[in-house]
């Protein structure tokens, strides 16, 4: 299909406003007689709390309000469940428990909020925090999954008999059988650590409510203003049109800001109708650590049944999931590690036993990837294994594997966080691997570019692996587009934006069908005010869902200005064409009427509007998918290993995407990079390390890690293959977290390549240098490093 | 964390064993101790001024001296609460005759730490109390002079 705009490098509508200062960020309102609140967290990851002397702090200059769980009253209520297990799916436990505003009684993980200071300043108020005294009755603490589940382990919740969060096994074929069939098995354990999202940007909330007008007006750091402002409504008693949530331009999302209902979220909105005035509160860095939410801790016990000649008939995967001390998300980590776990592979039996557990740790929800980068770590390692074992060159073993194009839609059997069955709905990934196979110079490097360096002394490796990408999931998104008598398009929609270009992305949608400037088309997203329908920005959704309604709604308003014009103009609908903001007949171009004039006239002084028919050149639509559309990717690297630091320099750094239609190959390549540099930190940089008394030790960007420009390859090649999706009419397919999620099950792959001479068999996530340096020290090798190679 | 090391007296067990029961001797050998009253049987209140990198409070507390066998040994126990966090830790100390009227002084022992003292002082918190060790242990060699 030829577009005039889509796929276009279209540079951002949004990028003048960003770039020069201009864009508006939660912490940049600043409403006259706003209030300011800070904080007293727990110091503890585990304790009841006694008593909370409050009374100095109250006294402290500058204090308005001081409130504890108990001053709420009967207005302290923990948060919705947000996402409930899949209905779905037979035999499910789930232990729902949620966070609450301030803590009551007991304290669940360290930074926990306990009271609330609002005070003229966040100066006043932080100065007034450190005049409160919690006597705490320290608890034993859980930190450690395997151990969380032992039989003496302490609780996280008095009221439940174990720190089984939830429980739910998922099959497809008999794997039983499989493993008898099967030439080899092999099993394996991997642990898989936290990291943090670390958004440019902490987060933040201004609550207003005008009593006047009886209006709750929220600027909220949400990738889901909607299902925020509803909750919001809910709680405080009020109608969904008093509430208006805005989520105005954010410094990255990555997930945590998704719909939490976090504390702060909770708290300020009923702070500032309590006090009639307007709140604010932004998140600290060293808040972020612990009030923010974070993922990816799980240990798996993984079987993998295979022929001798390289087919794999099973795989079993037992695994403990970190819930942290909450579980208001529900079961959509855990879903996709399942999901994600046979790969882009045929594999006929599976069996996944997923157990979550509840630790004093704070809440997981979705980073980037969500649960993804497990399943595809856990499948990696295990290809790369099996090749050992087998003789087989790795990348033949993955070919050998993959699902191949004429088996699509391909039924997974596995339910997937929408609670439906994972369909693969199209793809041919044979070319993607060989592009990116052909870019890095894969046979090249391994017959004479690795034998010739290594001869140098160099520890070089290669690492090549591909995965697949669920995304664009339901339930449905909408979007209000109406043309303006200047010609100048609106387009609306429920959905936040963090930074992924969806101003000018959907903009390119809507000029395809209106024949329109991208520039002329300017988006409001995230402002329930504007569209007050829709879900979120979060599981790599945006550009499918969003982008669908927002085509479904360009057409239909291109039916309306088709319509009209052939009557003004006289002529059949068939022989006009939109083109540069105006509507011609194709053969006969100086026959026009601008889209301006059409819609002056599509809403009249005078006359009657025609019955059955809307006044205006407007449309609302929506889009809701059965089925997700599943991204498929390759990534490849080349690395070499500095044996006395442990440092890596990338030689190279290839991806390979196939998500079907490209809406803008620089706003593509922009997310890409965005997401391989988290993929670095999360391989061998960022680990949250928490003590054995749940404390966390990095809460700092001096001590947890962060990639920086140093540490990025210097140059990162993007390939592009189209395999249009069936399931929506702009055939496109989620990109977001494609970056991040197969970075750590490639990088450790060629970090093992790189120092085969070890043998080294990695089962862990995330490395680091120091780790790395134990690691190969555990080998007692007597020597190692550049003597080892003399 | 643990903690654990020796350190050398200049002189005989019993003296060592006296300036270590004394608050107001200890009191000035802890670095940063603003005030060690003694409340009760063999149980101190104290308070005490700590920086460790950016994180810099006050932490008041217990210490409880347990297990007493004199002059050779005893345990030490420490609770403080600070608005930067919190410190709990235990510890046994061991004197020892050495040759030459000097007196060898064992510590082993365990601190847990946290709030804001360990999320964003823990990198430094070893060296530091390894430093105060040394200070203050140094201080009450001093004091053996006297």
């Amino acid at each position: 299909m030829t577009y005039k705009f889509i796929g276009k490098r279209i540079k951002r509508n949004e990028d003048p406003r960003l770039l020069t200062g201009q864009a508006l960020f939660v912490d940049d309102v600043d409403i006259p007689g706003m209030l300011h609140v800070a904080f007293v967290r727990s110091d503890y990851a585990h304790a009841r709390i006694l008593n909370i002397e409050t009374e100095a702090a109250r006294q402290h200059p500058g204090v308005v309000a001081v409130y504890t769980a108990e001053d709420m009253g009967d207005e302290w209520a923990p948060g919705p469940p947000l996402v409930s297990p899949p209905p779905t799916l037979a035999g499910v436990i789930f232990n729902s428990r949620r966070q609450s505003p301030l803590a009551k009684g007991k304290v669940y993980h360290a930074g926990e909020a306990i009271v609330a200071i609002v005070a003229e300043s966040r100066y006043i108020a932080e100065d007034a925090a450190d005049e409160v005294r919690v006597d705490y009755e320290p608890l034993p603490v859980v930190v450690d999954l395997e151990k969380a589940m032992g039989p003496d382990s302490p609780r996280v919740h008095d009221d439940l008999d174990t720190n089984l969060a939830a429980h739910m096994f998922q099959k497809k074929g008999d794997y039983e059988v499989a493993r008898a069939q099967a030439d080899l098995i092999i099993k394996k354990k991997f642990f898989l650590d936290r990291g943090a999202a670390v958004a440019m940007e902490n987060r933040g909330v201004v609550a207003h409510w005008d009593e006047k007008s009886q209006q709750m007006t929220i600027w909220d750091t949400t990738q889901a203003p909607i299902p925020i402002r509803n909750g919001t409504a809910a709680r405080l008693g009020l109608s969904q049109k008093q509430v208006r949530v805005i989520a105005p331009f954010l410094g990255g999302g990555f997930g945590p800001k998704a719909m939490m209902f976090y504390p702060e979220e909770m708290l300020i909105p009923w702070l500032s109708m309590k006090l009639c005035r307007p709140i604010k509160w932004i998140e600290d860095r060293r808040e972020n650590f612990y009030a923010t939410t974070s993922e990816r801790q799980q240990v798996h016990e993984v079987e993998i049944a295979l022929t001798n000649d390289g087919r794999v008939l099973g795989l079993k995967d037992d695994f403990l999931h970190d819930t942290g001390a909450f579980d208001p998300y529900g079961l959509t980590i855990p879903l996709n590690t399942q999901c994600h776990v046979t790969g882009p592979y045929d594999i006929q039996n599976i069996a996944s036993n997923c157990t979550a557990v509840f630790t004093n740790k704070p809440i997981v929800t979705p980073v980037r990837g969500a649960g993804r980068p497990q399943g595809v770590f856990i499948i990696e390692r295990m290809m790369d294994f099996a090749a050992r074992e087998l003789g087989m060159e790795p990348l033949e073993l993955r070919v050998k594997n993959l699902i191949p194009p004429e088996a699509f839609p391909y039924d997974k059997e596995i339910i997937d966080q929408a609670f439906a069955k994972l369909i693969l709905d199209s793809g041919n990934y044979l070319p993607v691997v060989e592009k990116a196979r052909e870019m890095i110079g894969y046979d090249q490097f391994i017959k004479e570019e690795q034998p010739r360096l290594r001869a140098e002394g160099k520890f070089v490796g290669i690492g090549i692996t591909p995965f697949i990408e669920t995304t664009g999931v339901g339930p449905y998104e909408g979007v209000r587009i109406q043309i303006e008598p200047s010609g100048k398009v609106n387009v609306a929609t429920g959905i936040g934006t963090q930074g992924q270009g969806h101003f000018t992305s959907f903009a390119q949608i809507v000029s395809e069908q209106l024949g329109v400037a991208v520039s002329d088309v300017s988006l409001v997203s995230g402002d329930t005010a504007e569209f007050h329908w829709g879900t979120g920005t979060f599981a790599s959704r945006g550009a499918v869902v969003a982008g669908s309604a927002t085509l479904a709604a360009a057409t239909s308003v291109r039916t309306k200005v088709l319509k009209l014009a052939s009557k003004v103009l006289e002529t059949p609908e068939e022989e006009l064409e939109l083109e540069d903001g105006v509507v011609r007949v194709a053969d006969l171009p100086h026959r026009s009427i601008s889209l301006g004039e059409l819609a002056a006239l599509a809403n009249p002084l005078r006359g009657a509007v025609e019955p059955g028919t809307e006044p205006g050149l407007e449309a609302t639509d929506y889009f809701g998918p059965a089925y997700g559309a599943t991204s498929f990717g390759v990534h490849a690297m080349i690395i070499e290993v500095d044996p006395e630091t442990m440092m890596i320099e990338f030689k190279r750094y290839i991806t390979v995407e196939d998500c079907g239609t490209v809406l803008n190959p620089l706003i593509l390549e922009g997310q890409i990079h965005g997401g391989v540099s988290m993929g670095i930190g999360n391989s061998y940089y960022e680990k949250m390390h928490w003590d054995e008394n749940g404390q966390l030790l990095n809460a700092s960007l001096a001590d947890y890690l962060i990639v920086t420009a140093h540490e990025m390859p210097n140059r990162i090649e993007v390939g592009h293959l189209e395999t249009r999706s069936p399931f929506n009419k702009l055939g496109t397919k989620g990109v977001g977290e494609a970056g991040a999620i197969p970075v750590t099950a490639c990088f450790t792959q060629a970090l093992e390549n790189a120092l085969e001479e070890y043998h080294l068999e990695i089962l862990e996530s995330p490395l680091s240098p120091n780790r790395l340096y134990e690691l190969l020290r555990n080998l007692t090798m007597s020597t190692y490093g550049r003597e080892a190679r003399k | 964390m643990k903690i654990e090391g020796e350190y050398t007296f200049t002189g005989p067990r019993e003296k060592v064993w006296e300036i270590i029961r004394d608050p107001e001797i200890l009191a000035t050998a802890l670095p940063g101790t603003k005030k060690l009253e003694l409340v009760g049987e063999n149980e101190y209140e104290g308070e005490m001024q700590v920086r460790i990198g950016p994180v810099a409070g006050v932490f008041g507390g217990k210490l409880i001296v347990s297990n007493e066998v004199a002059p050779e040994s005893l345990t030490l126990t420490v609770e403080g609460v600070g608005k930067v966090g919190f410190l709990k830790g235990s510890g046994d100390i061991v004197l020892r005759d050495q040759d030459g009227n000097s007196t060898l002084m064992k510590y082993s022992g365990e601190v847990q730490i946290g709030g804001k003292v360990a999320s964003v002082g823990q990198r430094l918190f070893d060296a530091v109390s390894k430093s105060m060790i040394r200070q203050g242990l140094g201080k009450l060699n001093e004091a053996l002079r006297v």
